[in-house]
Formats: C-alpha cells, sequence, structure tokens
C-alpha cells in the first residue's frame, strides 16, 4: 500500500509520500476513501445473495425454516461471537497502531487471525456435517429428514454465501499476516503512519459484518 | 464539500484519538446483543420474528461500521459511499420480492406458497415414495402422484 | 489549421522538438518520449501513457467487434442462411455484443480520454492510484484475452444477456467468457475507485465542485454506477458459471427456482450499464460543445446535476427490460415510470446544450460534426427509448429490431460519436499533432449518413415485426435488411476513412501547438502533449471556471476556415 513505510529513505514514523500526491493527509485521505469504496463493491457483492435469499425465503417459507433448524446453532453461535471478538482484536490493533505500540499491534493481529482460523475450523465442521447428512445444494440433496420443496434452494444459497463469505475470510486472513509481519520486523506504526493497519481492519470489519447479517437469516429462521 | 480540498478536513476528523475502553464497550453490546438475537430467534416468533432479527442485525451492523470502522469520525464522503450502497441493495431487494408477491400466480416457482401448481419432483435420486409434506402447502389440494419420478426436464 | 493562436501568453511549442521558445522544457520532455524502452510502456504508471495503451487495445477490439457485425449484416442479407449456418449465427451476434459491451464501450471513454484528461483537467500530476491504473489496464486485458478464448473456442450462443436457464445447460463455452467477462468487471470497478477518489482529493487549489469540468462531472457519475452496479454482474456470472458446472438449479423452475429473478439481478447491473456507457459521452460533448460555439456552457449546475441524476435514477428502472418476462404488473408499472424519469435528465441536457450553441460563435471543426449527429441521434434514441419504456408499446417492440435499433442509436449514435469526437478534440493535447480537417468532416458525413442507413429501416423492420437473433425472416423484410446492410458498409468506410488519416497525422501531422482550438478548457493549459508530470513546477491555480469565454459579440471572430 502506498502509505507503508520504507525505513530506507523515509523519516522513521512517516510513510513514503508518493509523488503525485500534494500532502500525506491527501495521501492518507485518498487511501481512506478508496477502502470505503472498495468495500461498498463488497457489500453490493453480497447483496446479490441476500436477493436471492430473500426472495427463495419469501417463495418457501416452511422449507427454509426447516432447514435451517438443521444447521448447528450452538456452532453458529460460537462462530458469531469469535468473529466479533476478532473485529475488536482488529480496532484494537488501530487503536495501538495510532499509539506507535507496534508489538502490541502484532499481538492482536496475531489474535485476530488466530480467531479467523478458529472461526474457518468450525465452518470446516460444519460443511462435514453437511456433506454426511446429504443436505447440499441442488441435485445433490439427499438429506431424508427434510423433504420440502425449495430445501435443496436454501441449501444452494447456504454454500454459495458461507463460501463466499469464507473466501473473504481468508483473503482477510491474509491481508493480516503481512500487517501482523510489518509491525513486527518493521516496528514503524505510529500516530503518522497506521493508515495501513486502519485499512487492514476496515477489511476485516467488513467481514464481520456480512457475517453478522448471514447469522440470523441462516440460522435464525 | 464545497471547499476545493476536503484532505485537511479528513485529518482534522481523524485526529480524534479515544482511549481503547470504547471498543470493549461495543464489543461487550455486540456480544449482549448477538446474546438476545439468538434468544429471541430460537423462539421463533411467528409474525414479526424476521423484523426483529433484521433490526438487531442492523443495530450491530451500526456499532461495527460507526465504532469500529470509524465511520463516526469519517465524515463526509465515506459516510455517502456506504448509505448509497446500502440504499441501492434495500432496492435491489424490495423490487424482486414485490415481484413474487405480485406476480400472475402459474408464473412463479411451482410448490411455493406463490403459487397454485404442485411441484415438481425436485429431489433427485428418490428411490420410493415419501410423505409430501408439501407441494403447494397452502392446501389447494393437488398432491403431486405419488410414487411418480417425473421425467426431469432439466437435463439436456 | 492556424497552430499559433493560444489564450496565454505562450508561443508555439512543436511538440517533440529539442528546442523550443522555453529552455525549461528541455528538462521536461513529453510523455511520449519520456522514457522509450517497450518496459518504461509496458511498466509505466503515467496515466497519459496507460491511456494510450487502452486505446490501442480498445480499438483493436472495436474492430473485432465490428467485423462481427459486418458478418451479421451480411448474413441478414437474404431471408435464408447466407454465409453461415444458424448455430455460427447465434455465436456471432453474441460475440459481437459481448465484444462491443464488455470490451469497448464500457471501458472506451472513462479508460481512454478520461485516464488522460480528468488529471490534467483537476490540475494534478497523476490519478490517486497509479500503480491501480496500470494494474486495470492488464486486468482489462486478461480478461478480454480469456473471453475471446473462450468466444472463438467454441463460442457462447445464448446472446450477450445470457439468460437462464438456456446459459446453465448450453454446451457452448460460458464458462471462460463469463469468467472473462468478470475479470473484466474489475478492471471498471478499479477505475471507477481510481477516479472516485482522484476527484474528491486532488483537485488543484480554486476548483472547488462547482467549478470542475463538466467531462469531470460525467466521469464521477459514470464511476459511481461502474463501483456499485459491476459487484452484482460479477457475482452473476460466477453463479451461472458454476451452473454451468454444478446445476444446483438456483435459476431452474425444475429445481424450484426463478428464472425472472436472475433477470432481475442481471438488469441491475446491466441497466446502470448502458449509462456507464453514455454518460462520459455526455461530458464529452459539454466539453465540445462549450470549445466550439466559444460560449460558457448554458446551465452548468443542471448540467452537472443531471448527471448524478441519470445516474442515480438509473439504479432504479431495470425492470423495463422484463416487461414480457413474467415480471409482475405492479413492478412493470413502477419500473415503467421511473423509466420516464430518467429520459428527463437527459432532455435537459439537451436543451441545455443548444443553449449553448444558440448565438455563440460556432467553429464548425470535425468534433462540433460529430456533436451534431450526436445531438440528432441522441435526441431520436432518447425518444424511442421512452417509447419503448412504455409497457403497452413494449409489448409489441421487445426483442425486435425496434429495440435494437434504439440502443444501437445511443450506443453508436451517442457513444461511438463522442468517441469519435473524443479523439478528434483531444488529438492534438495527446499527440502535439493536427489531423486533417477536410477529411475529417468527410469521414463524418460518412459515419452520420451511414449511421442512419443501418439503423433508420431497423426502426421499421422492428416496428413491421421482424425478431432480434432470427437467424431466418420472412421474405418481405428483405428490402430494409438490405437498406441497413448498405448502410453499415458506408458506415464501416467512415471508419475506415478515420483510420487512415488518423495514422497519417500521428506521422505527418503539423505540430499543434498548445491549445489549437483555442478552448477554455482546463486540461488545454497544460501543454500540448503534456510532460510526464504534466504541470512544470508546483501544482497550477485555477482561478477562472472553465469555459470561460467572453461574449461573443465582444470577442474576435475566428477566421471560419
Amino acid at each position: 500500500m502506498q502509505s507503508s513505510a520504507h525505513t530506507a529513505g523515509a523519516t522513521p514514523g512517516v510513510p513514503r509520500l508518493a509523488a503525485h500526491f500534494a500532502s500525506l493527509e491527501v495521501q492518507n485521505h485518498a487511501a481512506r476513501l478508496g477502502m470505503w469504496l472498495f468495500l461498498s463493491t463488497e457489500i453490493l457483492l453480497f447483496a446479490g445473495l441476500f436477493v436471492c435469499y430473500g426472495v427463495y425465503r419469501y417463495a418457501y417459507p416452511e422449507a427454509f425454516a426447516e432447514a435451517s433448524r438443521h444447521l448447528d446453532l450452538s456452532l453458529g453461535t460460537v462462530n458469531t461471537v469469535v468473529l466479533i471478538t476478532s473485529s475488536l482484536t482488529a480496532a484494537l490493533a488501530v487503536h495501538y497502531a495510532k499509539e506507535g505500540k507496534n508489538s502490541l499491534v502484532a499481538i492482536m493481529f496475531g489474535l485476530t487471525i488466530a480467531m479467523a482460523g478458529a472461526f474457518l475450523v468450525i465452518k470446516g465442521f460444519e460443511y462435514s456435517h453437511k456433506f454426511e447428512e446429504g443436505a447440499l445444494p441442488g441435485p445433490y440433496y439427499t438429506m431424508e429428514a427434510v423433504q420440502l420443496p425449495g430445501v435443496p434452494l436454501y441449501f444452494t444459497i447456504y454454500f454459495l454465501a458461507t463460501g463466499l463469505h469464507a473466501f473473504h475470510v481468508i483473503i482477510g486472513m491474509s491481508v493480516l499476516v503481512w500487517l501482523m509481519f510489518k509491525a513486527m520486523r518493521e516496528k514503524n506504526f505510529g500516530p503518522n503512519n497506521y493508515t495501513a493497519v486502519e485499512l487492514g481492519s476496515m477489511y476485516w470489519h467488513l467481514v464481520d459484518l456480512v457475517w453478522i447479517f448471514l447469522f440470523p437469516l441462516l440460522y435464525l429462521i | 464539500m464545497s471547499v476545493a480540498n476536503e484532505s485537511s478536513q479528513e485529518a482534522h476528523n481523524m485526529q480524534e484519538h479515544h482511549s481503547s475502553v470504547r471498543y470493549w464497550v461495543v464489543w461487550g453490546v455486540l456480544l449482549a446483543l448477538t446474546g438476545l438475537t439468538v434468544w429471541t430467534g430460537s423462539i421463533h416468533i411467528p409474525q414479526f420474528g424476521l423484523a426483529l432479527a433484521l433490526l438487531i442485525a442492523s443495530a450491530k451492523g451500526g456499532l461495527v461500521l460507526l465504532f469500529f470502522m470509524h465511520l463516526v469520525d469519517h465524515k463526509g464522503a465515506n459516510r455517502l459511499v456506504m448509505a448509497v450502497s446500502v440504499l441501492f441493495v434495500l432496492m435491489m431487494l424490495i423490487m424482486p420480492m414485490a415481484d413474487l408477491a405480485t406476480r400472475y400466480r402459474p408464473a412463479n416457482p411451482a410448490g411455493s406458497h406463490l403459487s397454485d401448481l404442485p411441484d415438481l419432483e425436485f429431489i433427485e435420486g428418490k428411490k420410493s415414495t415419501h410423505n409430501r409434506a408439501g407441494g403447494g402447502a397452502h392446501g389447494s389440494g393437488q398432491a403431486a402422484p405419488g410414487g411418480q419420478q417425473a421425467p426431469s426436464p432439466s437435463h439436456p | 489549421m492556424n497552430p499559433s493562436s493560444s489564450t496565454t501568453a505562450d508561443g508555439v511549442l512543436p511538440a517533440h522538438d529539442a528546442h523550443d521558445a522555453h529552455g525549461a522544457d528541455h528538462a521536461h520532455p513529453s510523455y511520449l518520449v519520456d522514457g522509450t524502452t517497450i518496459k518504461s510502456w509496458l511498466l509505466t504508471v503515467d496515466h497519459k501513457r496507460i491511456a494510450l495503451m487502452y486505446l490501442v487495445w480498445i480499438l483493436l477490439f472495436f474492430l473485432v467487434g465490428g467485423i462481427f457485425a459486418m458478418a451479421i449484416r451480411l448474413e441478414m442479407l437474404t431471408p435464408g442462411p447466407t454465409i453461415m449456418d444458424a448455430m455460427t449465427y447465434n455465436r456471432t451476434f453474441t460475440l459481437h455484443g459481448m465484444i462491443m459491451i464488455f470490451l469497448f464501450m464500457i471501458p472506451a471513454i472513462p479508460a481512454v480520454f478520461g485516464n488522460f484528461v480528468l488529471p490534467l483537467m483537476l490540475g494534478a500530476k497523476d490519478v490517486a492510484f497509479p500503480r491501480l491504473n496500470l494494474a486495470s489496464l492488464y486486468i482489462y486485458l486478461a480478461g478480454a484475452f480469456l473471453a475471446l478464448w473462450g468466444m472463438l473456442n467454441g463460442g457462447l450462443d445464448t446472446g450477450w444477456t445470457f439468460y437462464t436457464p438456456y446459459s446453465a445447460h448450453t454446451t457452448t463455452t460460458v464458462a471462460p467468457v463469463l469468467f472473462g467477462a468478470f475479470i473484466i468487471g474489475f478492471s471498471s470497478i478499479a477505475t471507477g475507485l481510481n477516479f472516485i477518489v482522484t476527484i474528491h482529493t486532488m483537485r488543484a487549489p480554486g476548483i472547488t465542485w462547482f467549478k470542475l469540468p463538466l467531462f469531470v462531472w460525467a466521469l464521477y457519475a459514470t464511476s459511481c454506477i461502474q463501483v456499485l452496479a459491476t459487484p452484482v454482474i460479477g457475482l452473476l456470472m460466477v453463479i451461472v458459471t458454476g451452473e454451468q458446472l454444478f446445476h444446483f438449479g438456483l435459476f431452474d423452475p425444475a429445481r424450484g427456482g426463478d428464472p425472472v429473478l436472475f433477470q432481475h439481478l442481471f438488469w441491475f447491473y446491466s441497466h446502470p450499464a448502458v449509462y456507464i456507457m453514455v454518460l462520459p459521452s455526455f461530458g464529452v460533448m459539454s466539453e465540445v460543445v462549450a470549445t466550439y460555439s466559444r460560449k460558457n456552457l448554458f446551465g452548468y449546475r443542471a448540467i452537472a446535476y443531471s448527471s448524478l441524476g441519470i445516474a442515480f435514477v438509473g439504479f432504479f428502472v431495470w425492470g423495463h427490460h422484463m416487461f414480457v418476462s413474467g415480471q409482475s404488473t405492479f413492478d412493470a408499472g413502477v419500473f415503467g415510470v421511473i423509466t420516464m424519469l430518467v429520459g428527463v435528465f437527459t432532455a435537459i441536457k439537451v436543451f441545455n446544450w443548444v443553449g449553448t450553441v444558440y448565438k455563440g460563435a460556432v467553429d464548425f471543426k470535425t468534433p462540433f460534426a460529430y456533436f451534431c449527429g450526436f445531438l440528432f441521434f441522441t435526441v431520436f434514441g432518447g425518444m424511442t427509448g421512452i417509447a419503448v419504456a412504455t409497457t403497452s408499446l413494449d409489448v409489441h417492440w421487445h426483442d425486435t429490431y425496434f429495440v435494437v435499433a434504439h440502443f444501437h442509436f445511443i450506443m453508436v449514435g451517442a457513444t461511438v460519436m463522442a468517441f469519435l469526437a473524443s479523439i478528434h478534440y483531444w488529438f492534438p493535447k495527446m499527440f502535439g499533432r493536427v489531423y486533417h480537417e477536410g477529411w475529417g468532416l468527410v469521414a463524418a458525413v460518412f459515419i452520420v449518413l451511414g449511421f442512419n442507413a443501418t439503423f433508420i429501416p431497423q426502426f421499421l423492420l422492428g416496428n413491421y415485426g421482424m425478431p432480434r437473433r432470427y437467424f431466418e425472416y420472412p421474405e418481405r423484410y428483405q428490402a430494409l435488411n438490405v437498406a441497413s446492410t448498405a448502410g453499415a458498409s458506408l458506415l464501416a468506410f467512415g471508419f475506415v476513412i478515420i483510420s487512415v488519416y488518423l495514422t497519417y497525422a500521428l506521422v505527418y501531422g503539423r505540430p499543434s501547438g498548445k491549445n489549437p482550438w483555442r478552448s477554455k478548457g482546463y486540461e488545454w493549459i497544460s501543454d500540448s502533449p503534456p510532460p510526464t508530470h504534466n504541470f512544470v513546477g508546483p501544482q497550477p491555480t485555477f482561478s477562472e471556471e472553465p469555459h470561460l469565454y467572453v461574449d461573443p459579440k465582444k470577442a474576435e471572430v475566428p477566421n471560419a476556415v
């Protein structure tokens, strides 16, 4: 990212200013606005799946309700708590970055990544359980317990939505890993140089935001 | 947005540096709301369960946006971006659902409660008859003939 | 064309000569020669070089799409098979649509002229994220090659709209084409994001929002659409590719799905997409009309607001593509009414452009000739759009050549005219040369007349009931089809003429000087062609609004050539 610091040739604690920006404030403002715009594209991306969900739930309310009961609510709740806590640690990372406490930044990101990993592991368990039960999308659906019209559609949407979400969790984790190593190695984040941390954290919050909506819609019908 | 350069205004907004307490507080509220939604969701309130769940989710989402993502500090264009996105998502949700609600009934997906047509035999590989719990669950009475595998029209 | 006059005190600056009136230019070579290795071009972060690279590829893809258009028209010469069989015909029109829309129309004006001119108009040295800009070019090319490979290796036959369930079951190459288009979507989003951030954060001191050039307003509105709408089609393309592979049946009635839901999601992007295609052309025309009428734009704020209005309201009208698909009449009513509103914004622009020309000192150059064609085509294309937005009428016209003619009037008649006007208007800015004005006007005549001859018969054909995407047709439609093909040949000939004289001008054209049109647009303050960082020295200040010409009655009347 352009706001990241290179210790060679830059003042410690201040990111290198790219040549085409008039000032550091402009550079930071641009980076932040750019990230908000990117997040809005992610919201519109998931929105398409939410529309499919909304339409088919409206058409098949019993099937969706019934299928939803067959999801593991406790695992889902744990996942929600895990993700919300990971959002906390990501926000704290930004906080400590503003204060220049680089080792705490690294620790916070490490915790966030660990929780993200836990989220994926739990999701993996849920998926494998579904494979066993036969609760799969469309033509692959063989779960005997629920045989209502529209049920395979529920699972199509479930897998598409949680799959897309998990994909974004992985991307978010990679970004956070990079930031964590940056904090550990360069130790250069501070009050004038925390934009990279902020942007990475914003992406992570978006991942959490999507799950906040997915959870009740999928698990709590 | 009438100044030529909003960046100085933005930098001024970003000077704020609060203690970390607010993040812990928001976290606590988020957990409480999660508990609330799990509880109210599990008791399956019939009429407005969905509305309640969405309300709680919006509250949680709002907290994440405003405090974790600092939208309460990032004024101006950043907020507008989010607001407009949300508006378009709502529009994208409302019109197709209104479509299904007001369409000529036979054009709705068969087997749904919005259609009077019986459900097509949708589950592949069913080898025996099952008690059909659905097939137009509103009960206009035309059950699909039991045990008959309808030819699957979807394969080329 | 007299290259010497200019609104500033600068003398003539032959763009690429080593000697000139200002010693400073030795140290600031034009962007064209600053770095001559291939690597300096392929890895450039200079928005102007990126714009040129886009231009080369976009023109190439336009040529390919145009060849397929001619193939369609040749096939339509006779009622039965002429030069291909039915399946090939399906692939040909799909290919034509896919290439023209995703590889040409969506990027054309923003990625080429937006990239080149936007920082100049803002007094900035580059866009906000130059490396993202370069990445957007390579992402575009990657997606384009993947899609083209798919189309030429099996070829998609679903039409560019790839409706389900057919697109989920056809054995033609859905996956590479849709995935390629999905990748191109990222390029579109990146460009839009870049422009929005640039406009918000990199304006020079003095340029407030309501002193922005109108092309910038148009680019801003376009970029908002690009950023918000493209993800939806991206997701849809991935889902349909998944449907092809796994047959989940998300939109398959046999599995309880709803094919009309696909159409809702598809058109949620694809309708705003047409505004991505047309809004930049409105912006270009605002610049052109002010320059060549040598008059302040009439109703600046109205034009600025109407761009935003089109972008915003354009998101709420998508269902007018679905009047006969099975959508409810309630939705049809809502969408129909809101669609009428969008026409109002375009009409506001048309009146303001006409108001600008009225009592202006018109300098009838090639870009202005394209403006005249553009105006006529926008008005008639737009009005036929309002006509098909009327649900009861659309029942007759939907999926006929009437609709085809309508959207070609806007896409070719408005956007391609504006693209041609842009090339001619900004040719001196980009290359420091002038082209031969006489040939410019000759080609414009061919283009405008050829266009009319191609597409007016198609309105009539559609009204008489000829469906679109049909391989065969009854005898009685043949005469109009032949007329349309003849027109298409004229149109093609016009493009050939343009390519010849512009290429000639690139190599042998007379140096243009800094501001051959004596325009008071902001981009003409920099040199033509500009140095790598656009401005020598610190960021310039812009105290006047753009296009602030003196009262024409009091100014010198430029010599009409």
